[in-house]
């Protein structure tokens, strides 16, 4: 009886200890036979989601290779993720957009370097989009989308407005909201909730005013000593003394319903959003009808004079996916897969948006991203979003400096300053 | 509704359970261990311990005590979460927290937060409390309405009135409708009233808990009392203030143990409504939402784990504050300091 109960208490004890340090076995790394990569990306609707469920399901049937999807909300991402990499347990397949963040993961040893496993098809085909996911010259992802930034309009408004032509300069963009306000119209919807899509706002006046060198030299010495960068700050601030933006835009979401910014074009309630090239795709989704919205159009952010960025010069991401270092070797494979020109195809379709791939670009016919597409072949160059070009603890400080802003409370110092102190909260 | 008089019981119990034990101290139950020739049974005993402790014990030691100390540790570190942590930085971490005026723009709204849940809970659940000890009609429908909102998530209510509140939202609508135009506001975003709009939310939502706590107070007074109170001739405002009140000590005392504790640990509806970015600029932000905004969003682990600490030790030290001059009185077994 005792020596029983012993036994079940140590028993109950192992068990215990077991399931505490028992982190399971990670991936399906097994030499042979069944290999299964996970995969994280930030689909959570419609037709993108699907996309990556056929893809996923046309690589199986191709090489075997099974692919475990999960979809993550896109605020969540990076939080996500970085947990996952700390806890050893992160996924094959993980969405990357280059720049600092990436950068970060790389340092840490959690990236698989994938220079030798891109295949010269792949080379071929995203060409210099590749650049976005170099790191001390290894190249650690596989872009998919290039989603430079521009302003999103809708035509009617604008001919409601008797807005003739698309404002080339700030001055016209004002003398444009005004009209718009004039015809009882709202100019501008913001989602500044997620803060980024805010701060993407000082990031473009940041590109009129700082010059390529100067936005590089910031992303390695990760301050903002630059003159430009208050120059920037005040630009902005003087062009939201003009008051362009929505009703309640501090608690405005970017995406996801019918009241967040993009809701807010879709359905008509404002003419313009300042915002990446997945747009068109996001906007579909929120239309009454969930199809594309038949009058968005594009121009690109207005040129800002005197500044030191070459005119033409265009703010933008490059969406891609990169491997875990522990990952099994067929995850190269998986993103030669994507950017296939068929994949690429049904991406562009399915997100509505311009796909890494120069193959593809010809399935493009929104007009809104045909204009994108040939202003971002003539822009000078082209710099990744500045949160993420300068990393995650440096980016957020940034973007929640740049909400202060937005609601009243911070200078173009106050910009400057918050980046500065981010460094000492690493 | 059953577990609703069960918590209820339960917090009776906490704070009557030492009045009339005196000095409050339970007796030690140590009689048998003592005699040598039971000491197989004393070695039973502690193998029962042993089975039935031993996984609560390993539980609680590896998810709560362990990762306090692992703060503690990592919060001396500039660290970003990869790999074990290498770059010890001493006291950094701290000094930057407590001159970070951010840090204090959210200490500040936490005391805000705490005086007030009390001030503005306090006395609203204790009218509730008094109005439905009384005979009344639908007095469970309305019991159960007033703790509805505590039992609803918090993710469900942040939404819910994040919703209702945007500046095009139902609220304003509802304004307008009833001819109340003029009182339409930005509810969250307007710095100057979304503190106020957070406290009026708290406050729907947590009234019900403080009135459950109280009502059951309140059925642990005899009646005796009030009834003799009345034969004297006593009002029934007399009797409330006069021995229904201060009967009630231990049980409000208790109930602000847990506000004030709550309100320096809000952190999910802040996060649900004004979202990881807008929180600080609306004015809400707290210490939780300083500790993930700086800490996870920002990918610096060593300075979360530090603002945790800090966290950690100013609940410390008021918590310990107030059981030493507050609480000690009903531990010590009096019924009420001002009865004497």
């Amino acid at each position: 009886m005792n020596s029983k109960t012993i036994l079940a208490g140590a028993a109950v004890l192992a068990a215990g200890a077991l399931a505490l340090t028992g982190c399971g076995g990670g991936s399906g790394d097994s030499g042979d036979g069944d290999v299964t990569l996970t995969f994280w990306h930030n689909s959570t609707t419609g037709d993108g989601k699907a996309y990556w469920e056929e893809t996923a399901a046309a690589f199986e049937e191709k090489t075997g290779v099974k692919v475990e999807i999960q979809s993550i909300q896109n605020e969540e991402m990076d939080g996500k993720l970085q947990t996952a990499l700390n806890a050893g347990d992160a996924p094959d397949v993980f969405m990357a957009r280059g720049g600092g963040k990436l950068a970060d993961i790389v340092k840490a040893g959690q990236a698989m370097d994938i220079s030798s496993g891109i295949s010269p098809e792949a080379k071929k085909a995203v060409g210099a989009a590749l650049s976005a996911f170099e790191v001390d010259g290894k190249n650690y992802g596989m872009p998919v989308a290039i989603l430079p930034s521009g302003i999103y309009y809708s035509e009617d408004q604008f001919t409601e407005a008797g807005v003739a032509d698309t404002p080339g300069t700030i001055d016209e963009l004002v003398a444009v909201d005004q009209q718009l306000r004039d015809a009882g119209l709202v100019p501008f919807a913001v989602g500044a909730k997620d803060a980024w899509p805010a701060a993407h706002w000082y990031y473009n006046f940041a590109l009129r005013a700082c010059s390529q060198d100067a936005l590089n030299k910031a992303a390695e010495t990760r301050s903002f000593d630059d003159e430009c960068w208050l120059t920037a700050g005040e630009n902005l601030q003087a062009f939201l003394e003009t008051k362009p933006f929505n009703e309640g835009f501090l608690t405005t979401p970017a995406q996801g319903s019918a009241g967040s910014s993009a809701g807010l074009l879709a359905n008509h309630q404002v003419a313009m959003e300042l915002m990446g090239a997945w747009n068109p795709g996001v906007i579909a989704d929120l239309t009454p009808d969930k199809k594309p919205l038949p009058d968005l159009k594009w121009f690109p952010f207005p040129e800002v004079p005197g500044g030191a960025g070459a005119p033409g010069a265009m703010m933008g991401g490059v969406d891609g996916y990169a491997c875990w270092v522990n990952a099994p070797k067929e995850c190269v494979d998986f993103l030669n897969f994507m950017v296939e020109k068929a994949n690429q195809e049904a991406y562009a379709e399915a997100f509505k948006t311009l796909p890494a791939s120069t193959e593809a670009q010809s399935v493009v016919t929104d007009p809104a991203l045909q204009d994108i597409l040939a202003a971002y072949n003539d822009a000078p160059y082209v710099s990744v979003w500045l949160d993420t070009l300068y990393g995650q603890n440096i980016g957020n400080a940034l973007n929640v400096a740049v909400v202060d802003m937005f609601a009243g409370k911070g200078t173009p110092q106050d910009i400057v300053d918050a980046v500065n102190a981010a460094a000492a909260k690493s | 509704m059953a577990s609703v008089r069960e918590l209820a019981d339960t917090e009776v119990d906490v704070t009557g359970s030492h009045t009339p034990a005196g000095d409050g101290a339970a007796p030690p139950p140590a009689g048998p261990a003592r005699t040598p020739g039971r000491r197989r049974r004393n070695w039973g005993i502690r193998l029962e311990l042993l089975i039935l402790l031993g996984p609560a014990l390993v539980v609680f030691l590896a998810f709560v005590i362990l990762p306090v100390i692992l703060a503690a540790y990592y919060g001396f570190f500039s660290w970003s979460g990869y790999g074990p942590p290498t770059d010890f930085v001493g006291l950094r971490n701290y000094i930057t927290i407590l001159t970070d005026p951010d840090f204090h723009e959210a200490l500040g709204h936490n005391f805000f937060i705490v005086v007030f849940s009390l001030v503005l809970q306090g006395p609203l659940a204790l009218g509730l409390a008094l109005l439905l000890n009384r005979k009344l009609r639908f007095q469970s429908a309305i019991r159960v309405l007033i703790f509805v909102p505590y039992v609803i998530s918090e993710v469900v209510v942040g939404l819910g009135w994040s919703l209702m509140l945007q500046t095009t939202g139902a609220v304003n609508g509802l304004l307008e409708k009833i001819g109340l135009g003029f009182l339409r506001a930005d509810w969250l975003a307007d710095p100057s009233v979304a503190i106020w709009t957070l406290m009026l939310i708290i406050t729907w939502k947590y009234v019900g808990f403080a009135v459950i706590l109280f009502l059951a107070g309140l059925q642990g007074i005899p009646e005796e009392l009030s009834e003799a109170a009345a034969i004297d001739g006593a009002s029934y405002w007399q009797i409330q203030r006069h021995i229904v009140l201060p009967l009630m000590g231990p049980t409000i005392r208790i109930w602000a143990f847990l506000s004030i504790i709550g309100s320096l640990q809000l952190f999910d509806l802040v996060w649900i409504i004004w979202g990881q970015y807008v929180a600080s600029t609306a004015g809400t932000s707290t210490m939780a939402t300083y500790m993930v905004a700086n800490g996870r969003n920002a990918g610096s682990f060593g300075y979360g784990s530090a603002v945790a600490v800090v966290m950690f030790l100013i609940s410390l030290v008021i918590a310990l504050l107030y059981q030493r001059y507050i609480l000690r009185r009903d531990t010590a077994g009096a019924i009420t300091g001002g009865v004497k």
